[in-house]
């Protein structure tokens, strides 16, 4: 036994070190097991303050005693279930919407030789920029029952008594959600789009097949993990949004989780963050149920290689006469996702107070509220922090993104499974929740991150890493693996395939995906109002007190000029985009 | 003489030190540097008040603004991790007391509160600094002031079915306690009981919160709202033709500003309350709409010395739970 015990301690060591060795001599290993221990840091830490929270009696930060009481508290509520199925058709419903809208959209916008097209592509993305709340609010002043703008037309036009669509009920809360789920749908699946191998189309078409079979028998089924990764992300989106729901769903009394949560737990007095834990962890279930189905429709990578070495150049679709009604879709989309609102909000930003526009409206409007924005010192403040946020946080996210897409999809190492769960538990986790945990999770760290602007940047990358996740697989998927085989004979290590045929090739979900999030982190309030710290306001939070304070026009203001700024972020990114292909 | 010279030099010495301790404060408020505020008060008002002590003490306010529970929520988890960030609070009253009575708050006596009724000041918040007060706001555009309510048990008048528009008492914290404090203005449970229900009977419209009450009476929409009456000010400011019902005895919130038990900054923290209940930062705050407390400061509201207060009741977690759920039988039917 002792000489076993010797023999054993004489092997081991031997044994670890040599395969520790040549596991670390690997740059791609090192690089692994440095970037699990980044996501695991960034979210376990977090994610087991509220697991513990949900199980414990006492608020985060003081210590309580084991109870189940809180599940108790969500599962014996008969409402709760209902509620589930109300969450699962407002999810479903706006996703399906949105992927909807996204396809048809990006297929004119890129495929398709419709007048216009390059126009429709660039305004596909700027609702990402409008801030949510403003969308909803916006919607909300054109087609609420009593005096929305198109209704108010309608009814005085046809001499209807009854409005025309009522915006308080579920379809309405559908259809306002998958607007402002659409432009991220978008952007993914324009991005696989535009890296479509042609010549599986061509050969569809050389064997006899009309422009639209080979949409529906070519097109679509190569792009089925873009659509299932788009449909997958606005599913969870919308079920942990609470932009849309507060402002429609609260008054039309529908119930979804959002607002369960915020009315019982976190806008409760005083706040139970207990509550609010365990049903984040019911959301984690759901969310990572949805999560698992998507990695069993993508298992077959291989199968989805669109990307290959050959030269190619996305084939165009003549529609000869078709092109004028697919250019009139895409502007009628136009109009619902970008004008409509556009000018709700500008109308309310020229506004003294807000109130349905009559015509003493037109003598009023003031330039005011945008004087007041330009020259108020709180605003520079807020511009500068989101500026930060936005350009560091978006390439930190993006970079961090790329290794973990390319390491989870095209590396055989033990546990790379693990990368992509880890990523996903902040997806899962509704964004007050998660900005709950970080709170609790920094408060006692030993480095000064709690009440500066990091924490907001750490938030940020943990929450949204998933968002640049998604955006950059569906290129990686795409992308055939001879290309880095070519790289690796030609005797370049890890590093330089990276960076010299990886990162070239998954620039346009890079940037896709660098876009999003910039635009995301320019105004995102939910997690930011936990997290910001005196004097370190971003632009998000000041928007959402400047709409508790009544000021809508202000609100609308600052949301224009938001926006003027995304929009600029966006063309530069472009530009770098082409000027780097170039090069 | 030699006497009469050491007697005025200990006055001289008296006077001098007098003056060195308020000049040591103010030396200490300024080497701090900055007085950190968490609070629930409209940031316009506090940005308005802040740049004024700025100006005048050169002492930076930096002001983290969040809803009254957002910010106990913040200032409770700083405080039990033992960092605590901040120097006053500035919110309302229920979730002062929580906070004072978790050891949140230091007892300061600020030299202003002296100009402030005896009756609004609390003996461990200091000064009640400002009254938010709730009543019955009307669109002058869709009603004249002749066919306007005249008083709260007008509401529940056939005239004004579908006419009214107010918070949801089972869901904004506020308005339940507005709800369940209406015995103290209509004489008793009962008659407040059975207004409750004549009140729900009229399916007033319910919002999110008192905001987009005022908001709904300034667009016409709706012609008359249960909401803070300071908005009648606000929005008449700025175009909309508001009136508010001249009600006698109103109900509201009380506002207290306290100083924090672990001020990371406690002289520049009393300074900056000082400056706060000074008449110079309650004519600012009440030139916004506010009622403020302190003596001869009113705002300029039509008929505002002729509002007799009445501060709601203070309800805990269990009440609040309760009251919600049976405001959601009466008002939800359910």
């Amino acid at each position: 036994m002792a000489q076993k015990a010797v023999a054993l301690e004489r092997v081991l060591p031997a044994w670890s070190a040599s395969r520790v060795g040549t596991f670390f001599a690997q740059p791609i290993n090192l690089i692994f097991v440095l970037l699990a221990g980044v996501l695991a840091f960034l979210t376990l830490y977090p994610s087991f303050f509220l697991l513990y929270g949900s199980f414990t009696d006492a608020p985060l930060g003081v210590p309580g005693h084991f109870t189940l009481a809180n599940y108790i508290h969500v599962y014996a509520d008969p409402e709760s279930y209902r509620l589930l199925l109300t969450s699962f058709i407002f999810g479903i419903g706006a996703s399906a919407l949105s992927v909807f809208f996204a396809l048809v959209l990006a297929w004119i916008t890129i495929r398709t030789n419709a007048p216009f097209r390059r126009l429709f592509e660039l305004v596909a993305i700027i609702p990402n920029i409008m801030p949510p709340l403003l969308i909803s609010i916006s919607w909300v002043l054109l087609l609420n029952p009593s005096n929305g703008l198109i209704n108010g037309t309608w009814m005085r036009l046809t001499g209807a008594e009854s409005a025309l669509f009522n915006i308080y009920s579920i379809p309405g809360l559908i259809f306002v959600e998958s607007l402002i789920l659409t432009p991220l749908a978008f952007l993914i699946i324009a991005a696989a789009l535009k890296g479509m191998d042609p010549s599986l189309e061509e050969s569809a078409k050389t064997l006899g097949s009309s422009e639209f079979g080979v949409v529906a028998r070519i097109t679509l089924p190569l792009m089925r993990p873009a659509i299932l990764a788009a449909a997958t992300l606005n599913f969870v989106r919308a079920l942990e949004s609470f932009d849309t729901p507060a402002i429609i769903a609260l008054p039309a009394r529908i119930e979804v989780f959002t607002t369960k949560i915020w009315r019982e737990a976190l806008g409760s007095f005083p706040t139970n963050h207990n509550l609010a834990a365990a049903y984040g962890v019911e959301i984690l279930i759901i969310a990572l149920a949805f999560v698992y189905l998507y990695r069993r429709f993508t298992s077959q990578v291989e199968s989805f290689s669109t990307v290959t070495g050959k030269g190619f150049q996305p084939h165009q679709i003549d529609l000869s006469r078709w092109r004028y009604l697919a250019t009139g879709v895409a502007f009628l989309l136009l109009v619902v996702l970008v004008v409509l609102p556009f000018l709700v909000l500008l109308l309310v930003s020229l506004m003294p107070y807000y109130h349905v526009p009559t015509w003493q409206t037109w003598q009023n409007l003031t330039l005011g509220n945008f004087k007041f924005i330009l020259e108020n010192t709180r605003a520079h403040r807020a511009f500068y922090n989101s500026m930060f946020l936005a350009l560091v946080g978006a390439s930190i996210c993006m970079f961090l993104a790329s290794l973990t897409a390319y390491m989870t999809i095209r590396t055989k190492i033990a546990g790379r499974g693990l990368l992509e769960g880890l990523v996903f538990i902040p997806w899962a986790f509704p964004g007050t929740a998660l900005a709950l945990g970080l709170l609790w999770a920094y408060v006692d760290f030993p480095v000064p991150i709690y009440a500066t602007i990091w924490i907001i940047l750490i938030a940020y990358v943990t929450r949204f890493l998933p968002y640049g996740l998604r955006a950059v697989s569906s290129t990686i998927v795409q992308i055939h693996k001879e290309l880095e085989e070519a790289s690796t004979a030609c005797g370049a290590g890890f590093i330089a395939t990276f960076r010299r045929i990886l990162m070239p090739l998954m620039r346009p979900g890079i940037m896709a995906g660098w876009i999003i999030l910039a635009t995301i982190f320019m105004r995102e309030f939910s997690a930011t109002l936990f997290l910001y710290s005196p004097g370190a306001e971003p632009l998000g939070p000041m928007m959402y007190f400047l709409y508790l304070d009544g000021q809508r026009g202000r609100v609308g203001a600052l949301g224009i000029i938001i926006s003027i700024i995304c929009v600029f972020l966006i063309a530069i990114a472009q530009r770098l985009s082409r000027w780097d292909s170039k090069h | 003489m030699g006497k009469f010279l050491s007697l005025m030099t200990l006055l001289l010495a008296a006077v001098f030190a007098g003056g060195t301790a308020s000049a040591q404060s103010t030396a200490a408020a300024k080497k701090e540097g900055k007085a950190v505020i968490y609070g629930s008060l409209e940031s316009d008002t506090m940005e308005a008040i802040s740049k004024a002590f700025t100006k005048k003490t050169g002492i930076e306010v930096d002001y983290w603004r969040a809803s009254a529970t957002k910010v106990m929520d913040r200032a409770q988890s700083e405080f039990r991790a033992g960092k605590p960030l901040f120097d006053g609070i500035a919110t309302n009253d229920n979730p002062q007391q929580i906070m004072q009575k978790e050891g949140l708050f230091a007892k300061y006596d600020s030299p202003s509160a002296k100009a402030f009724p005896k009756d609004a000041i609390d003996p461990n918040l200091g000064p009640r600094y400002r009254n938010v007060i709730i009543g019955i706001v009307y669109n002058k555009g869709s009603i004249k002031a002749a066919d306007a309510p005249k008083s709260l048990e007008d509401l529940v008048k056939p005239q004004y079915r579908g006419k009214i528009v107010m918070p949801d008492p089972t869901q904004h914290t506020t308005t339940t306690q507005w709800v369940a404090s209406l015995d103290k203005v209509l004489g008793g449970k009962e008659k407040a009981d059975k207004y409750i229900r004549d009140l729900a009977a009229q399916k007033p419209i319910l919002v999110e919160s008192l905001l987009p009450a005022a908001e709904r009476v300034a667009t016409g929409e709706t012609p008359i709202a249960i909401t803070y009456v300071k908005y009648a000010f606000i929005f008449g400011q700025k175009g909309a033709p508001l009136d508010y019902v001249r009600l006698g005895k109103m109900m509201g919130d009380g506002h207290y500003i306290p100083l924090a038990a672990k001020a990371p900054h406690p002289n520049a923290g009393k300074a900056f309350i000082d400056f706060f209940l000074s008449e110079e930062g309650m004519t600012i705050m009440a030139k916004m709409g506010e009622f403020v407390n302190r003596k001869g400061v009113l705002p300029p509201l039509p008929d505002a010395d002729k509002i007799q207060f009445v501060e709601m009741v203070d309800l805990d977690t269990k009440e609040f739970a309760e009251k919600k759920k049976e405001y959601t039988k009466i008002f939800l039917g359910s």
